[in-house]
């Protein structure tokens, strides 16, 4: 389904990076850089919640409002029963939604919130996304002292929150059309390899979205996947191909850019890699102007893996207007 | 694009990893900790004055001691990146994945927590250790 939207903006950001591990493009741009997995806390669960704390009190600091103004708070993360988004909520009595898609959290709250805004004038939304490297070790992979053996496909979870801001009133950042993609599933069960479970998904969002759109991929300066992967990139931009026997050329894979040291694995993922990326690196660069984010999410859990039972994944496509 | 296309081109993009130098650092590795390991029974032997058996015994707990530390002080992780299933298939490697359960669940208490999930990955070789302890040492008293 796509919505188009006449009113909605991105006003303001904050974001934070809590793990300077392996080099990340970010690093300087963002608005916090710390480099501690735990900010005074007892465990790596409560950090988590205390970043996705820091970026929406930094958010309200930043744009002078109170926590009173804002009317719709929408938080997703890792964990299970999105455990941080909730205890970080809890501190500011803002009504919440709580959102689970996995690494496409953040597009499918902008989705949400611009949906909201769209119908309601005066409304202020905050989306809020946040994700812990030893969280999802822990959670989804081995403890974090095993020492498992990775492949290559392996992806490494970026550390760090972010919080933006979503009203309308008037900024550089509009939010012009969002697509929502549905879930896909092939034969592939490997949750190592999270870049060939989700590329169909982020293949089959972006033709739905050029078709309902009426749009070819070169009206786009830019295509920016989420946690796609080198390998994962490749598979995605193959996969179109052959679908629509179009050659993308514009399609910059964050994951992949993510870490500035080489070999790091096929790259980043996670829910706060899309986000970062575009608000600290793309943007900051000042190149591109009609953006299309596509977040994908790979939709797996432990039991799922255990029971053998091929990967889910989602993806969802939401198109930005910058002007500088 | 059905399944079976899809596995194709999954296949064909990604590359199989070469692991035949990872085979080799194991090898040498492997062999490494195995001759620390004999030297250390003969040490037991020749200073304790005790039986083979039991100087098996003291390597493979000061192994198991060795592993638990070096996981506790984080370095286990960095040093088996470098020397691969060397260090996983002795007793290192037992040692490592349990202390690392353990300091996963140290948060959760005593009980639910390091008491509930210590064994969490290591559960399955020391059932299924003592199952084939059993049928083996069943099948030898058997035959000889």
């Amino acid at each position: 389904m796509t919505n188009h939207y006449n009113n909605v903006y991105i006003n303001n950001k904050y974001s934070l990076l809590s793990s300077t591990m392996y080099n990340p493009i970010v690093k300087e741009n963002t608005d916090k850089c710390i480099n501690d997995y735990y900010m005074q806390e007892k465990t790596i669960e409560l950090a988590e919640s205390k970043y996705q704390e820091t970026t929406i009190k930094g958010l309200l600091t930043k744009s002078k409002l109170l926590p009173n103004d804002i009317d719709i708070l929408i938080s997703g993360d890792l964990q299970n029963q999105i455990l941080s988004s909730t205890l970080a909520s809890s501190k500011f009595k803002i009504p919440t939604l709580g959102i689970y898609s996995a690494c496409a959290s953040f597009v499918e709250g902008l989705i949400i919130g611009s949906t909201f805004i769209n119908k309601n004038d005066n409304k202020k939304v905050i989306v809020t996304t946040s994700s812990h490297n030893l969280v999802s070790e822990k959670q989804f992979r081995f403890p974090v002292e095993y020492g498992a053996v990775r492949k290559r496909v392996n992806t490494c979870t970026a550390t760090g929150s972010i919080s933006i801001l979503l009203s309308n009133i008037k900024s550089n950042i509009k939010v012009e059309s969002s697509t929502i993609g549905f879930v896909t599933q092939t034969n592939h069960k490997d949750a190592n390899d999270m870049g060939s479970a989700m590329a169909p998904a982020c293949a089959e969002v972006l033709y739905k979205h050029l078709i309902e759109t009426n749009r070819k991929p070169d009206y786009y300066d830019l295509i920016l996947t989420g946690d796609l992967g080198e390998y994962g990139t490749k598979i995605m931009k193959a996969y179109f191909k052959k679908k629509s026997n179009y050659d993308l050329k514009n399609v910059i894979d964050s994951g992949s850019i993510f870490y500035k040291e080489e070999n790091v694995y096929a790259g980043a993922s996670g829910p706060a890699c899309l986000p970062l990326t575009f608000f600290d690196y793309i943007l900051k660069e000042k190149k591109y102007k009609k953006i299309l984010l596509i977040a994908t999410g790979s939709m797996h859990s432990v039991i799922s893996t255990n029971l053998k039972v091929p990967i889910p994944a989602i993806s969802h496509a939401i198109s930005l207007e910058v002007s500088y | 694009m059905n399944n079976k296309e899809y596995d194709e081109l999954i296949k064909k993009t990604i590359v199989e990893e070469d692991v035949s130098k990872s085979m080799l650092v194991s090898f040498i590795s492997g062999g490494f900790i195995g001759l620390i390991g004999q030297i250390l029974t003969e040490v037991f032997m020749k200073m304790l004055n005790c039986t083979l058996s039991d100087a098996y015994l003291f390597t493979f707990m000061t192994f198991i001691l060795i592993g638990s530390i070096l996981t506790g002080l984080g370095v286990f992780d960095k040093i088996l990146s470098i020397c691969k299933c060397g260090l996983i298939v002795p007793s290192t490697g037992f040692a490592n994945t349990m202390t690392s359960s353990a300091m996963d669940a140290k948060s959760e208490g005593f009980i639910k927590g390091i008491g509930a999930t210590i064994f969490k990955l290591t559960g399955s070789i020391i059932l299924y250790g003592v199952v084939f302890g059993i049928i083996f040492g069943f099948i030898r008293s058997m035959v000889l």
